[in-house]
Formats: C-alpha cells, sequence, structure tokens
C-alpha cells in the first residue's frame, strides 16, 4: 500500500540548501506570523485605554519594564527589523511575482543555475537590503534616543 | 595527460556509507533507516552504489531507474537534503562519508525510493499539454520562426522528474496545488505561437490552486536538473493573467488578431 509522505508545513522554515530565495521565503513567513501576533498585542495594548489613565500609565511602564528590566527599546527594535524585512521583501515580492525584473525565456546552459533567481531579482535583493539597514538604523537610534538621526 | 585522468580509476578510493530509508508496503512498518557500506570508486554516482547494494548487500531494495545519464527523468530522490537526480550526482563530489538517500516528498512512497508520482502527472494533463487548434485535422503545418520558437523552447527541456513538486513548499502542505512542473507547461503551451488555447486553459490555471498559489520560494528552480526555471514560468504566466484583465489577450495566430506583444519578460 502507498503511503502518504507529505513534507508538511515544518518544511517552511527548511530552507537550507534551497538558495537565498528560499531563505527570504522562510523568514517572510516567519515574520509575518510574528507580526499578526504583535497586532494582536498591540489592538489589546492600546485598547487599555478605555480602562483610563491609571490603568494605561501602568500598563506602558510594565510594558517598558518587561522581566523586570529595562528591555522595552530592545523588544521595539527587534518589532522594527521584523516589520522593515516584511515590507522590504514585500516590495520585491510584488515586483517579481508579476514577472518584472525577471529575464526573458533563454536557453539553460549547465551546470543550470536559474536566472530567475539572480540578475536583476539579486540586484533588487542587494538595494532593498540596504534600503532595511538605513530605515533600521535611524528607526532604532529614535527608539533609544528620542531624536531623529 | 590520459594516464595521469585515468589513475585511479577502477580501484576503491573509499568507503562511505549510504543511510537509505527504506519502506516495505507488505510489512505494517513505518519508514526506516537503514545503512550499507560501500566502496566507491572513481566516477560512480548515486544510482551506481543504490545498484551496487541491489546487487551485493541486499536485493529487496527498490528504486526507479533507467538511462542512467539525466535524461529519463526516473531517479529523482533526496540526497542529503536536497532534491537530485541520483545518476547525476557523483559520490565523490557530495565530499561526505555519509550520505542521506530519502525518496522524494510530496507524493506517496510506494517502495522504498519509488514515489507515487500519478499527482503529478495528473496535474500536468490538466493544463492541456498538447497544441489546441479549432480545426480537427491540420491542413497543412503550422509556421513558426526560430524567434518565436525561442519564446517557449526552454520549457520544453522538462523531463517529467517531479523533483520540483518536491522541493515546493505549498505543494508540502497543498495537495490541490498544480505544481511548478505543470504551471511552466502551461505557461510552454500559451507562449507557443501555434497554439490557440489559452481561454481553454484558463479556469485552471487561473485559479486559487494555480498560479496564484505560487509564493515564488524558487526551490523548484533551483532543483531542476535541465535548467527549466519553472519559478520563472510561474510569474510570466501571472504576468499574462493580469494583463489579460486590462488588454483581453487575443492569442497570435487567432483570425484577425493583432500581433500581441511578447509575453516573455518585460526587463
Ligand atoms: S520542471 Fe524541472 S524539476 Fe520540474 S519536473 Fe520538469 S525537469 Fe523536473
Ligand atoms: S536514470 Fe534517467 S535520469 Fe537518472
Amino acid at each position: 500500500m502507498t503511503i502518504e509522505n507529505k513534507k508538511g508545513w515544518i518544511s517552511w522554515f527548511n530552507p537550507f540548501k534551497y538558495g537565498t530565495d528560499r531563505w527570504m521565503y522562510a523568514l517572510h513567513r516567519l515574520t509575518g506570523i510574528a507580526l499578526g501576533l504583535y497586532l494582536i498585542a498591540h489592538v489589546w495594548e492600546t485598547s487599555n485605554i478605555l480602562n483610563g489613565p491609571v490603568t494605561w500609565n501602568k500598563i506602558m511602564v510594565d510594558l517598558d519594564y518587561p522581566f523586570g528590566a529595562h528591555y522595552g527599546p530592545y523588544i521595539l527594535s527587534l518589532i522594527l527589523l521584523v516589520a522593515v524585512y516584511h515590507a522590504m521583501n514585500g516590495i520585491r515580492l510584488t515586483i517579481v511575482e508579476n514577472g518584472l525584473m525577471l529575464p526573458k525565456p533563454y536557453r539553460p546552459e549547465f551546470p543550470y543555475k536559474a536566472k530567475s533567481l539572480r540578475g536583476l531579482n539579486n540586484l533588487l535583493k542587494i538595494v532593498l537590503g540596504i534600503f532595511m539597514i538605513v530605515i533600521s538604523i535611524v528607526g532604532v537610534y529614535y527608539i533609544f534616543t528620542g531624536a531623529v538621526l | 595527460m590520459q594516464e595521469i585522468a585515468l589513475k585511479g580509476f577502477g580501484e576503491t578510493v573509499k568507503t562511505v556509507t549510504f543511510r537509505i530509508r527504506r519502506y516495505d508496503p507488505e510489512k505494517q512498518e513505518l519508514p526506516k533507516y537503514m545503512e550499507y557500506k560501500i566502496p566507491v570508486q572513481m566516477g560512480m554516482t548515486v544510482l551506481d552504489g543504490i545498484l551496487y547494494i541491489k546487487e551485493h548487500l541486499d536485493h529487496s531494495l527498490s528504486t526507479r531507474y533507467s538511462c542512467r545519464m539525466g535524461i529519463c527523468g526516473s531517479c529523482g530522490m533526496i540526497i542529503n537534503g536536497k532534491e537530485k537526480l541520483a545518476c547525476q550526482t557523483q559520490i565523490l563530489e557530495l565530499g561526505k562519508d555519509l550520505i542521506k538517500v530519502d525518496p522524494m516528498g510530496n507524493y506517496g512512497i510506494v517502495k522504498d525510493l519509488v514515489p507515487d508520482l500519478s499527482n503529478l502527472f495528473r496535474n500536468h494533463e490538466k493544463v492541456k499539454p498538447y497544441i489546441i487548434r479549432e480545426e480537427e485535422e491540420p491542413k497543412s503545418e503550422y509556421l513558426q520562426t526560430p524567434a518565436q520558437r525561442e519564446e517557449y523552447a526552454m520549457f520544453t527541456d522538462c523531463i517529467l522528474c517531479g523533483m520540483c513538486l518536491s522541493a515546493c513548499p505549498t505543494s508540502a502542505t497543498d495537495e490541490l496545488y498544480l505544481g511548478p512542473q505543470a504551471l511552466a507547461q502551461g505557461f510552454r503551451y500559451i507562449s507557443d505561437n501555434r497554439d490557440l488555447g489559452f481561454n481553454e486553459r484558463l479556469n485552471v490555471l487561473d485559479s486559487k490552486q494555480g498560479v496564484w498559489r505560487c509564493h515564488f520560494s524558487g526551490a523548484c528552480s533551483e532543483v531542476c536538473p535541465k535548467g527549466v526555471d519553472p519559478a520563472l514560468a510561474i510569474q510570466l504566466l501571472r504576468q499574462v493573467m493580469t494583463t489579460n484583465v486590462f488588454v483581453k489577450f487575443k492569442q497570435k495566430g487567432t483570425a484577425n488578431a493583432p500581433e500581441r506583444k511578447s509575453v516573455s519578460g518585460v526587463s
């Protein structure tokens, strides 16, 4: 009897050996899930304003000092990184998934490196990667000092 | 020169261990790994190793193969975590002493390394992989220039090995997804100037389980042994679908069809 051999959702997070695009795919999924969870928590947190200023202020302090230390800015920075990655990769996907910045059909040549995963697609990754770094630096600087770079 | 190249040929270079996932449909058991030690000579492929096991160590091991030269697409399997054609993978080039061989994922297992590819063929059939014309019998040859052929030529290289579906993370969870192979073939036929079947294929390709299910993780193009680049075909197919919304897509060769711009990439 034939048996099932589905790789299942766990293989979304197995980018090893499948190249850069697969890594970015796995990260995109991870950051997407993280952002979804963050959004729920965020709505819960801001809805506490309904309970009056005292509760609100207490929660703001609690969130800034989780686990008894001033970890708030670090957590915020992490959320920022996650969001910036998801946004930048989303821009890249919107472009390439519409067939833009991809090569025309070509003649494959040994060793058959796929051109759709390289070339202009790679250029996009680099340019958006630089954007991501710049935005993150400005954002993290703002989170920690309150000043715009 | 030739003597140097042939030095050591036919001698055992080293011994490697093959760890193969075995499944016997006649026993009520889950698949399990078994290990075999194999003397490796220069030029030996993973398929040669498996055949060595079959000849000398365990006759019950099953695998699919035919051409032993990367043409028939029978011997796709997961070698050390990545889909590869066993006959095109040199053991010494892998550079490992332990080689883990699994049957392809996302298909059923018939026995040992033999996957059940019926899903692949069913999906391939769904996109109508043949030239569709209005007339039943051709009255003359359908003409095509070399440049028109270049627009789809690369996608004709597919050998139906099925490794792209095994690598695809969407196929891993969605059974109904057409898969990179079928979508690439769909694109191959609608971008053929002799074909008039665009609208007939539309409901299969332009659907939830069709071209829009792809997330462009590029794994299919990464593992394809023929450089077919199915991921490229899928994105270009999407471009055709989106343009079709704005500019009604008329196929070349239809009566009174305006000369449409190439459906291939814009870059
Ligand atoms: S597209 Fe490539 S990987 Fe997929 S079945 Fe065809 S030859 Fe194999
Ligand atoms: S045996 Fe034909 S492709 Fe490997």
